[in-house]
């Protein structure tokens, strides 16, 4: 539970890692959710894709979910330019 | 150098693929490991204490403090979304208490309970305690999955509630230690099988321990106190 919040901590993630990396858009963000993080899918990607509009550089970014075992939700990866 | 003209001058977006490979759930429960030994330090055993709004949570807190009277030293945390209600009443026992207001959060989390044990230490001459009762925001359902750095979690389901709550709320009975059955003086106007609620809890997790209690009535508060007793026997250092 709690999609919307985990989504927007994930936003505030990707909003340090493009400024680390001088990057100005995020174009691909590959996360882990875990069958027993107690995270349903569909709404956290809603969640993402309802948050990421508010900022120039997340809002085209691509969220792409790989459902492992396990109870963690893990960024795997970021594609940036 | 720009791979796609061979200038070094202007900023061509160069793509780059960045490994992270961090967990976006770990930072609660880095911070309820240091609550827990912080807790440790200060001599205590905590108890995180959940149920839905009206189980009795805070009721039992205030007839625990009466019956427990200077035996121990006794700290509260309080987690409500909205007012001191809880604290004021913990108050009027002469108990140290921090009322923590999430003003939305529907569950308290581990860095609202750092907070919350400062506080309890600003209110004490030593900054030790032996027991510190951490009451959840009313919710059976989004406290389960944050550890608050406690040593003891027990959840709360009273008669009216209904004895199905343990099967329809699994995840919030499998992280517990113990289950209190509340308000059992109303059993008699009520359709609740205590049979089915123990019975239910303890498939989902065989090694809950389960309590009866009527705290204005006093049944079942010998058997509260020993387990209190219990814990404390069983503390560390």
């Amino acid at each position: 539970m709690h999609e919307l919040s985990l989504a927007q901590g994930l936003l505030d993630q990707l909003l340090a890692l493009a400024r680390e990396h001088g990057a100005e858009t995020v174009l691909t963000v590959r996360v882990d959710i875990g069958d027993r993080a107690g995270i349903v899918i569909d709404s956290f990607v809603f969640g993402f894709n309802a948050v990421k509009t508010s900022f120039q550089a997340t809002s085209n970014a691509r969220l792409e979910v790989r459902e492992v075992t396990g109870d963690d939700l893990i960024l795997i990866q970021v594609e940036m330019e | 150098m720009c791979d796609s003209c061979g200038c070094h001058t202007h900023g061509h977006a160069e793509k780059r693929v960045v490994e992270v490979h961090q967990s976006l759930l770990a930072a609660n429960q880095e911070q309820a490991e240091k609550n827990r030994h912080h807790i440790e330090a200060m001599g205590a055993v905590a108890i995180n204490m959940i149920s839905s709004p009206g189980s009795g949570k805070t009721t039992l807190l205030e007839h625990t403090l009466e019956r427990i009277g200077s035996r121990w030293k006794v700290g509260v945390i309080e987690g409500d979304i909205e007012t001191e209600r809880d604290a004021d009443r913990i108050r009027k026992k002469g108990v140290p208490v921090v009322q923590i207001t999430t003003g939305g959060a529907c569950h308290l989390d581990a860095p609202l309970v750092h907070k919350g044990l400062h506080g309890l230490q600003d209110q004490s001459e030593d900054g030790r305690f032996d027991l510190i009762f951490i009451e959840n925001v009313g919710n059976l359902v989004c406290p389960a999955t944050f550890d608050l750095g406690e040593h003891e979690r027990i959840i709360l389901v009273s008669v009216p509630e209904g004895s199905d709550k343990p099967a329809k709320y699994p995840t919030t009975f499998t992280g517990a230690n113990t289950f209190l059955i509340t308000k059992t003086d109303l059993l008699p106007h009520f359709d609740f099988s205590l049979a089915e609620a123990r019975q239910e809890a303890l498939r989902i997790h065989p090694e809950l321990e389960i309590l009866e209690i009527a705290a204005p009535t006093g049944q079942g508060m010998d058997e509260w106190l020993a387990h209190l007793d219990g814990l404390l026997a069983r503390r560390q250092g």
